[in-house]
């Protein structure tokens, strides 16, 4: 048990990268119809081990950390307050370290002499504590129940290994990503984590639009990633380390660049979120996320819904010792993550295709989330931990119901014969049992019917919102944004249902590719769906109003502390009565639609622009594509005209040069030597006339 | 007491020879090599098929065993006998050990039986002598190391392929190496004239005492002649001009070690002669007079390698000149030494780069070694064409060991450049600041013909096929199979060499 203890956090990354490893050297040549195989081995593996790091690894670092948590632990107000933990550290080896004259990398203070004495160290080693931990069950736990189901669905596909191998190859960086330690190791795996997501989009490749879809995902997640690199150069020539343990455990040294240097800490603090809200497909760089729907449902449903575009809201709640301190980004934040919110729940209502209204509905979500961590803004001292945990709590529900509606999703492709305009079917409730109630009982948590897992976690969200529009300071900016919260739980219960009722409800309604007796989800498919989809009932449940992972998380090391919230009726009430009312709306809009017919190709403008995303994608197109492709224009005549000119000048001093030097490389023994002792009487010349000079 | 007298004279011989036993055991392989090989050649030169595998196993017997006692050694302190075993000796030992069984590799199928003996024992009385010149305690015994290398070079470059083109480059290169040991013979007598000893710890002890103090003049003698004739084992301009015609002219195997060992030799023993560890801040150590005119070096080995080996179309002249600019780069981690504030110093720089480098230049001339035309020796970079398409590992590994020569990441060329780099901007002094600059603009030159290189392998149509030589070539493979390995693993796990480096 002891050397599980201390190998279990490598563990959790290299199963699934030793079963990439496998699928790229054996596994696409023997066995190519198993390859799913050593990857559900290699997933259940680090889902184990997730789950004991869960449970005994990080909770044993809780007692000795937190002595006096102990006396106050009946006392529910104070708890949060005593709640400390540490964190389980596993150094792999020191990349590259230079400067340090001989200190071996073993402790922090040798870490600091470094930086002090200008050397430069870029430490791989992994880092976990609860908000790692929590993180990795939840990544772990949906890999594997998509793997599985990928297991069926991807069937007969030419590409199944380089799926299974790309799937994996993704878990690895995910774990890695979260399990890092310092920012420069998060930064690298952000870039895999977007490498595998580009390969997964672009599956099949041979489609102009899954080609198209890949390639605006990674030019999009540029602009982010660009911020993201600047945001740490930043850290690094501030606080010239970029150690998690270094950076945020240290409160006395971020108020020190705070009070000398606040412009540069706030831009460090954008700059960063920057990166999260490319990632995290938010307002305005959330239009590749949609597209990103062209690659196989359960990449959809693992990638861009329930693990990585979550990966923003991970970096901002990480960062939160930094972001606490400057309250201007975390309004930027609110206002982004309620901008963009709104948006998508505006766009998903009209959507026809069922995984885009899911999509938008997956940035729509995000966008609570970066409500929740902003909302802090208002009075970062007391917000900011329910803030960090609400929007941490809500990416965790969110996994779950989000992944099974992807999955239910992927189902009725399945059957359909991958058609999934929902103009083209309906009434697949007799058809698809099991995908029908997999997929009601997601639709029902994402809506946020009382007492399942989006209620609790959407709820306090509200909850956090509401107690930053009662600030003094900046009541007013953040009723808005409640205002908008509300208003967007109204239209994920009602675009939720509309999806719902126009799939599963009406006349049977079955479209040509589908062939006569669709079949429902076989076992492969169906066990994924019943565990997501009673995770999604039942997940919030357990770990909501009972506070356990609130608590839980508290024992993040360096998170602010604060006092605990009862719960706020106001906003659960309201949030009740908002969900029911989306969802009797639906119903009466859409409930008793007559077939595929009973949606009207509606043409008024409203709804064309909700169905085109706002006109988002055509807006870049003419405010940022067309003029940066003019400029381009104008470059490349520049470039033709004068630099290639300066180019092919620059290129003429070689020739010239070695014309000067060539003719003393001769091929004559006799001259060599010859210029050789003219090199040496000249040295020496030289160095008498110095050194007559100098006396 | 004529017992104690010779006792304790063996007593002396047995310390010192305790020292360099990992080189008498390569030298004794050496010895028992051209003793018997003449036994098992017939009168008229013929050899029994296969005889030159024997060797081959033999000389990596004698290296793997060298380096297993070289294991179990551990640097010792320096007294004034005639060797020295410190951290330099013990790691440039290891280095070239380790480097000295990738040559092996490379000469194994160079020289035919009949004369594979000798080549083999050439080469490992080569990397015995650059052990001795890191273990020698004295100018003579410096000279001797290095005679101990320049020597069996001009056979080696001979022995294994006597036609008319290896029959000039071995004359130019005897004449001139000559040339060059007379030069720095003459150096190392002026600094025995000015501070009357040879032995180093005397020569060190009586520079800091300013013994040398009246005599400028002499010391500035000596260490011109002495970078002179150490230049020319660097191939450092304005002493390079042997090496294109060398590396064209003279067996692969040859080139690379030519390209290579003179170089760890060269800059070791710069480093005992010139960068005299003065802790007082002694006006008249060496090192002084030498930085300026090693600055001047470092630049022009730079501009004019990497300048001329633009213009060049044959391969192996092009890394003729890339050798001479990588001797530049080395050199700026020489000049800057341990002026460095915060980064790495110049001589960890130095050290880091030479291993890197070893890995990077050995294993290109492996891929040149396997290559050929159907119908003569592969000789012009426009021979590479379409190399990608006929031998896409090939080019792959040849590509691999090009970016590294470049300095582009993922591979280890990056990371010694980088702390070449860091060490040179980290002086602080506006020298150091223009060397980094240099540094930096050469960097960007070298990737012009180097990537012109990749770029004809993968862009370019295949008029002729370019074929891997069919028979034999396994010890080749391997040979670039280890460089390729230290390429790429000095780039992910530096910190091991690094670590050892900064014990030196």
């Amino acid at each position: 048990m002891s050397w599980l203890n201390e190998n279990v956090l490598w563990l959790i990354p290299a199963a699934p990268l030793l079963a990439c490893l496998w699928i790229v050297v054996a596994g696409q040549f023997i066995r190519r119809e198993k390859a799913h195989q050593p990857v559900v081995l290699g997933l259940i593996i680090a889902w184990l081990c997730a789950l004991y790091l869960l449970f005994s690894v990080v909770p044993s670092t809780f007692e000795h950390a937190g002595e006096h948590a102990a006396e106050a632990h009946d006392d529910h107000a104070a708890d949060s307050h005593a709640a400390v933990g540490g964190a389980v550290k596993y150094f792999i080896y020191d990349w590259f370290h230079v400067g340090d004259g001989g200190v071996q990398p073993t402790s922090m203070s040798d870490d600091l002499a470094r930086a002090d004495a200008g050397g430069i160290s870029a430490r791989v080693e992994l880092r976990a504590d609860a908000m790692s931990a929590l993180m990795l069950v939840m990544v772990t736990t949906v890999s594997l129940l998509v793997a599985i189901f990928a297991s069926g669905y991807m069937q007969g596909d030419p590409g199944y290994p380089r799926f299974f191998g790309a799937l994996s190859l993704f878990v690895f960086s995910m774990c890695m990503l979260v399990l890092a330690s310092n920012f420069l190791l998060l930064f690298v795996f952000w870039e895999a984590v977007g490498l595998c997501s580009y390969l997964l989009i672009g599956f099949w490749f041979h489609k102009p639009s899954a080609a198209a879809a890949a390639k605006k995902a990674f030019v999009v997640n540029r602009i982010g990633d660009f911020g993201l690199i600047l945001g740490i150069f930043l850290l690094w020539t501030t606080f010239g380390t970029l150690e998690f343990d270094r950076i945020l455990a240290d409160p006395s040294l971020i108020r020190q660049v705070v009070l000398t240097q606040p412009e540069i800490f706030t831009t460090i603090c954008l700059l960063l979120f920057i990166g999260a809200v490319g990632k995290s497909a938010q307002f305005p760089l959330h239009v590749w996320l949609p597209d990103a729907m062209e690659g196989p449902t359960p990449v959809s449903a693992l990638i861009h819904a329930a693990t990585m575009v979550t990966a923003g809201v991970y970096l901002v709640a990480r960062c939160a010792p930094l972001f606490m301190h400057s309250p201007f980004a975390l309004q930027i934040v609110a206002g982004v993550g309620a901008a963009t919110a709104l948006i998508a729940a505006i766009t998903a209502l009209t959507q026809n295709d069922l995984k885009r209204v899911l999509a938008y509905s997956t940035v729509s979500q995000l966008g609570y989330m970066f409500m929740s961590l902003g909302a802090a803004g208002a009075d970062p001292e007391h917000l900011m931990q329910p803030a960090v945990t609400y929007a941490m709590f809500h990416m965790f529900t969110h996994a779950f119901f989000k992944a099974v509606l992807f999955l239910s999703a992927g189902s009725v492709m399945h059957a359909m014969g991958d058609v999934i305009d929902m103009r083209r079917f309906s009434g697949l409730r007799t058809a698809l049992p099991i995908t029908w109630i997999t997929f009601l009982a997601g639709a029902l948590a994402l809506a946020g019917v009382p007492l399942l897992s989006g209620f609790w976690s959407k709820d306090e969200i509200l909850a956090v919102l509401h107690m930053a529009a009662q600030s003094e300071t900046h009541g007013t900016y953040y009723t808005v944004i409640l205002c908008i919260a509300l208003l967007t739980a109204l239209m994920t219960a009602f675009y939720t249902f509309r999806a719902y009722f126009l799939t599963f409800h009406g006349p049977e309604v079955f479209p040509p590719e589908a062939g006569h007796h669709p079949h429902d989800a076989p076992p492969a498919m169906a066990i994924p769906l019943y565990i997501l989809g009673a995770a999604a009932l039942l997940i919030g449940l357990a770990t909501g109003p009972t506070h356990l992972y609130g608590h839980y998380l508290h024992h993040t090391p360096n998170m602010p502390a604060a006092p605990a919230h009862g719960p706020d009726w106001l906003m659960m009430m309201m949030s009740t009565i908002l969900a029911l009312g989306g969802i009797a709306g639906a119903y009466l809009v859409y409930g008793s639609h007559r077939g595929a017919a009973g949606v009207k190709d509606n043409a008024s403008p409203l709804v064309k622009f909700s169905l085109n995303g706002l006109y988002l994608d055509e807006l870049y197109l003419a405010l940022v594509v067309k003029p940066l492709r003019s400029l381009a224009e104008v470059s490349e005549i520049f470039d033709r005209m004068i630099i290639d000119k300066i180019v092919d000048g620059v290129a003429l001093i070689p020739g010239v040069v070695g014309s000067i030097l060539r003719p003393i490389q001769n091929g004559l023994v006799q001259h060599y030597a010859f210029v050789m002792l003219l090199g040496l009487a000249a040295g020496m010349v030289w160095m008498l006339q110095s050194l007559t000079g100098s006396n | 007491m004529n017992d104690l007298v010779i006792s304790d004279a063996v007593q002396q011989l047995n310390r010192a020879v305790g020292l360099i036993v990992p080189d008498v055991i390569v030298l004794a392989t050496v010895c028992l090599m051209f003793f018997a090989a003449p036994f098992l050649v017939s009168e008229r030169g013929e050899a029994p098929a296969g005889l030159r595998h024997r060797w081959g196993w033999l000389s990596l017997l004698s290296l793997l065993v060298a380096g297993y006692v070289w294991w179990g050694t551990s640097p010792q302190p320096v007294t004034t006998g005639p060797f020295r075993l410190d951290e330099l000796t013990w790691f440039i030992r290891g280095v070239s050990l380790a480097f000295g069984a990738v040559l092996v590799l490379l000469t194994w199928n160079q020289a035919d039986d009949a004369r594979s003996a000798e080549t083999q024992a050439c080469l490992l009385s080569i990397i015995a002598g650059v052990n001795l010149v890191a273990a020698a305690n004295d100018l003579v015994g410096i000279f001797i190391a290095l005679e101990l290398i320049s020597v069996p070079t001009y056979l080696f470059l001979l022995l294994p392929r006597r036609d008319a083109p290896a029959q000039e480059a071995t004359m130019k290169y005897f004449l001139l190496s000559i040339f060059s040991s007379g030069m720095l013979l003459f150096g190392m007598s002026y600094l025995y004239g000015s501070v009357g000893s040879t032995n180093l710890e005397a020569i060190y002890a009586a520079l800091t005492a300013g013994r040398a103090h009246p005599m400028p003049i002499l010391l500035v003698v000596a260490v011109m002649m002495m970078v002179a004739g150490l230049a020319f084992r660097l191939t450092a301009v304005p002493f390079h001009f042997y090496a294109p015609d060398v590396f064209q002219g003279a067996p692969n195997a040859a080139a690379a070690m030519l390209s290579f060992v003179p170089k760890v030799a060269g800059f070791v023993a710069l480093y005992r002669v010139l960068a005299v560890p003065v802790e007082a801040l002694d006006h008249w150590s060496l090192a002084q007079f030498s930085e300026p005119l090693l600055w001047w070096l470092a630049v022009l080995s730079m501009f004019v390698g990497n300048l001329l080996a633009l213009l060049q179309t044959d391969i192996r002249r092009m890394l003729a000149f890339s050798s001479v600019s990588h001797a530049g780069y080395m050199l700026v981690g020489f000049v800057v030494g341990t002026a460095t504030t915060g980064g790495p110093t110049g001589f960890e720089a130095l050290l880091f780069y030479l291993v890197v480098y070893g890995a990077m230049t050995l294993g290109a001339f492996a891929v040149l070694g396997v290559l050929q035309r159907p119908d003569r020796r592969m000789e012009s970079i426009e021979d590479l064409s379409g190399l990608s398409r006929n031998q896409p590992a090939i080019a792959l590994l040849l590509t691999l060991f090009l970016f590294s020569l470049t300095g582009l990441p993922p591979t280890a060329g990056f990371l010694g450049k980088l702390n070449l780099f860091l060490a040179a901007w980290g002086t602080g002094s506006e020298s150091g600041h223009w060397l980094a600059i240099w540094l930096a603009v050469n960097a960007t030159i070298g990737a012009w013909y180097y990537l012109r290189v990749i770029g004809t392998m993968y862009l370019q149509p295949a008029p002729m096929a370019v074929t891997a030589t069919d028979s034999n070539a396994t010890p080749s493979y391997l040979a670039m199979g280890l460089c390729a390995i230290a390429t790429l693993g000095l780039f992910a796990v530096p910190g091991w060499l690094w670590a050892l480096i900064q014990h030196v």
